[in-house]
């Protein structure tokens, strides 16, 4: 049977109502027809009929009203609540149901938006729930997968048929896999499979027979295995992965790669056999021939040269065989200790604050940072230590650190204004065990794990060195170029560099006696009055002739339009980069602050000058200071040749290229150029800031001359 | 008046090589055997040239070079260190202590007599 809505069901209810009335009105007049005496008069029956007709209508009349009323105050005030029940059950929503006033459910419609409201609390508090939840699966997930990213180990979770489900980035690294692992293949594309299948087996043996807790077994096993190709041997842990009690459902692979490792250990086993086995034969015959020569008093005088000659070859060969072995034993770069390549800026920054913060002494980094290869925390606490020692010894709390490279290490120095460290006393705070975080060692041991030595020497200027040369970087840091972009051009509007200046006393003063700041800029392009834009700006100060990194300024600006592609290859700063990045006007007036009455340096100055001056109106700040352009002075020093780009100067100055292409980097290097040109420029008796100027105005007027042709 | 050299070693064996070497090439050779000694032996008087072990009792080779160079009237002394640290870095700590010249163990003893011979030869005084 057809399910009747409530008002379809009203309708039926009151037209059958209607047509019971009609049918009963008209049984009546039928009725009183038929009982009528013959001969009534028709008026009698019309008037019967007419009553009868108006009963009738009444009737259907009342009943049509009472139809209508109830439809309303009931009927549809229950439809319109069934479709809002329908509407907030389907669409989930806040609707609140409205009724019309006259309707007659009573408390019905409240106390269904009640029901609603709390639905809808019901509702809000569950969604959250299980936004929270997911929100943390998400947080644990991702903190996971950065655990498993930074791992210095590999790491593969596989399925107890060895398909693979996860791994991390060096887990790819480690196996030599030009591109992706893929999921579900299986580990034996990658993993010579006997030594896995061999440690999985003795891990279920332990797991089925209860003893992965027990000290008799333990939750991991060892092994070493090799790549498919055999050519990487890789060693590490396996640990099965259990779900509940009873079942184990894959198991975890951590691993590294010793194939070095055991390459040098083997190479060290090789020395020692060959430097007690292979030198036994020699030192046998240098003994046989020296005891008869002093025991035999009857040799004859042939006999006797042949003996000598045999001493004088074994002697020889024992030398040379000596230097071979202690050349090779050089090389061996095996240590128990963990060694990286570290930047000495790091390094160094932490060496200073740890410097600052414990012991109040000032440390300040100069000159260029540079790549060493070394441990980062054993250097630190050694270095830390000596510095304490200093300022004991000399009375001072302020020190310069300064890392200079050269062909076979980078000399890492401590500088102090006073006189040199004598040997003995270096010796002996190197001897003395450290207590605490050392473990006992002594200072010297940290310095011979690192192969080299410590001394201390006088400076050029009358201070103070205490030298620790370190291996160089055994992966050499590029500084190279990211794309084939042309280098800037050359530009020859020099009209900014040749702005009026207040030079005051800076004019006869010694060039190095001056502050500088040398500064770069990153940009959208080369054109800056067609509207390319800065997008990163850099500075580093130089004070007494020194570089002092920890003094920099570095921004990355908003160019507040599209950074094209091709610069983009250049410089790597993109759109999304600098989306949250201010504006060139927020940013100039930080940098002049930077700057304040130091002299500016740039390489190719007019370039970025030109950039800086288009924005001076808006920012409300003037570059107004000297300028110096070591491209122009580079022109001076160098006239032979027309190679005046910032790599060309770099390589002939001798200054390391690290980092170019980002201004930080590049005002660096131009930094260090600008110190070297500042001794040549003094032996070719530019001394002041006022002579600077003048050569650098005199290679401009030749400069502006050669591009009028 | 002949050069004269003074020998700091405390191997007996190689000493007797050494002054024999060195006298036979007609150098004045006075040997000291520890730092302390050979300080002295320089402050008594002040020889042309030394050979100078780096592993010495007491004072070791590096300490008394750091010390001659520290008198400028010992300028003049030429110093050759000898030592069986073959390292780079080693010679680099004996050059920058104020050493002329560094020379490793073994060495033969023919270069070095000429080397020696050379030096003095040529040196003014």
């Amino acid at each position: 049977m057809m399910a009747m809505t409530p008002r379809s069901f009203l309708v039926t209810c009151f037209v059958t109502l209607g047509l019971v009335a009609l049918a009963a009105v008209g049984a009546g007049l039928w009725l009183i027809g038929s009982r009528l005496p013959e001969g009534i008069s028709t008026e009698v029956r019309d008037i019967v009929l007419v009553y009868g007709g108006g009963i009738a209508f009444l009737l259907v009349a009342v009943i049509a009203v009472m139809w209508a009323y109830l439809d309303n105050a009931i009927a549809q005030p229950l439809a319109a609540l069934v479709k809002g029940i329908q509407t907030v059950v389907l669409a989930r929503s806040d609707y609140r149901i409205e009724i019309e006033e006259m309707h007659q459910l009573d408390g019905l419609p409240a106390a269904v938006n009640e029901l609603i409201r709390q639905l809808g609390i019901a509702r809000t508090g569950i969604h959250e729930a299980i936004e929270k939840a997911t929100a943390s699966l998400e947080q644990q997930k991702t903190q996971l997968e950065t655990v498993l990213l930074d791992l210095h180990e590999g790491v593969v979770v596989a399925t107890l048929d060895h398909r693979i489900l996860l791994y991390n980035n060096r887990a790819v690294q480690l196996l030599r896999i030009g591109g992706d692992i893929g999921l579900d293949r299986s580990l034996f594309h990658f993993f010579s499979p006997h030594p896995i299948v061999h440690a999985l087996s003795r891990l279920t043996t332990r797991f089925t027979q209860g003893r992965l807790d027990s000290p008799l077994g333990g939750p991991t096993v060892s092994f070493v295995g090799t790549t498919t190709d055999g050519r990487h041997t890789l060693q590490g842990r396996m640990s099965l992965i259990l779900e509940g009690e009873q079942t184990a459902s894959g198991y975890v692979l951590s691993f590294e790669d010793k194939t070095a490792e055991l390459a040098a250990l083997g190479l060290r086993d090789r020395l020692l056999r060959e430097s007690t086995e292979g030198l036994r034969a020699p030192m046998g015959n240098l003994r046989a021939a020296a005891e008869i020569l002093v025991g035999d008093s009857d040799l004859g005088a042939a006999e006797q040269e042949s003996f000598k000659k045999v001493l004088l070859q074994e002697s020889q060969f024992l030398c040379g065989r000596l230097e071979k072995l202690s050349a090779q034993y050089r090389d061996v770069i095996t240590g128990h200790w963990p060694m990286s390549d570290i930047y000495s800026g790091n390094l160094l920054q932490n060496l200073a604050d740890r410097l600052r913060e414990q012991h109040g002494i000032e440390a300040t980094i100069i000159g260029l940072p540079h790549w060493l290869h070394g441990d980062s925390y054993s250097l630190i606490e050694l270095l830390a230590r000596l510095i304490v020692l200093l300022r004991e010894r000399f009375a001072l709390t302020v020190f310069d650190l300064e890392t200079v490279p050269t062909e076979r290490w980078v000399n890492l120095d401590v500088i102090w204004q006073g006189s040199v460290l004598p040997a003995a006393e270096l010796d002996l705070w190197l001897v003395e065990p450290q207590e605490g975080v050392l473990g006992g060692l002594s200072l010297r041991e940290i310095v011979e794990r690192h192969k080299t030595d410590v001394w201390s020497l006088p400076d050029r200027s009358g201070r103070a060195r205490l030298r620790l040369p370190l291996p160089l970087p055994v992966q050499r840091v590029s500084g190279q170029v990211r794309s084939s972009m042309p280098p800037r051009p050359e530009f020859y509007d020099f009209e900014l560099l040749r702005r009026p200046v207040e030079l005051g006393d800076r004019a006869t003063r010694t060039l190095k006696s001056l502050t500088y700041v040398v500064f770069d800029t990153e940009t959208t392009g080369l054109n800056p009055s067609g509207g390319d834009e800065i997008v990163s700006i850099a500075g580093v100060r130089i004070v007494n002739g020194r570089i002092l990194t920890g003094e920099s300024f570095e921004r990355i600006v908003n160019p507040r339009r599209h950074i094209p592609v091709e610069s983009v290859r250049f410089h790597g700063i993109t759109d999304e980069m600098v989306k949250d990045k201010p504006p060139i006007a927020v940013v100039l007036p930080q940098f002049h602050a930077f700057v304040a009455d130091a002299v500016l340096v740039a390489h190719n100055a007019a370039f970025d000058l030109r950039f800086l001056q288009l924005h001076e109106a808006a920012s409300g700040v003037n570059f107004d200071m000297p300028v110096l352009d070591t491209m122009l002075l580079s022109c001076f020093l160098h006239d032979y040749t027309s190679r005046h780009n910032l790599d060309e100067v770099a390589k002939r100055f001798g200054v390391p290229v690290q980092g170019r292409h980002t201004a930080f980097g590049d005002a660096l290097v131009t930094a260090g150029c600008f110190l070297r040109m500042l001794d040549v420029l003094e032996a070719q008796a530019v001394l002041t800031l006022e002579q600077a100027l003048a050569v650098s105005a005199k290679v401009m007027q030749l400069k502006t001359r050669q591009a009028n042709f | 008046m002949a050069k004269s050299i003074l020998v700091v070693e405390d191997e007996p064996n190689i000493v007797l090589s050494l002054q024999f070497l060195m006298k036979k090439a007609g150098f004045d050779v006075r040997v000291a055997r520890d730092g302390d000694e050979a300080l002295a032996a320089v402050q008594s008087q002040a020889p042309d040239l030394i050979l100078l072990d780096v592993m010495i009792p007491k004072r070791d080779g590096y300490d008394v070079c750091q010390t001659i160079r520290a008198n400028p009237d010992w300028g003049g002394i030429y110093i050759i260190m000898l030592t069986a640290k073959g390292r780079e870095v080693d010679r680099e700590k004996g050059i920058a202590l104020g050493a002329n010249d560094y020379v490793t163990k073994p060495f033969s003893t023919r270069d070095l007599t000429d080397k020696v011979k050379q030096i003095l030869e040529n040196s003014t005084h």
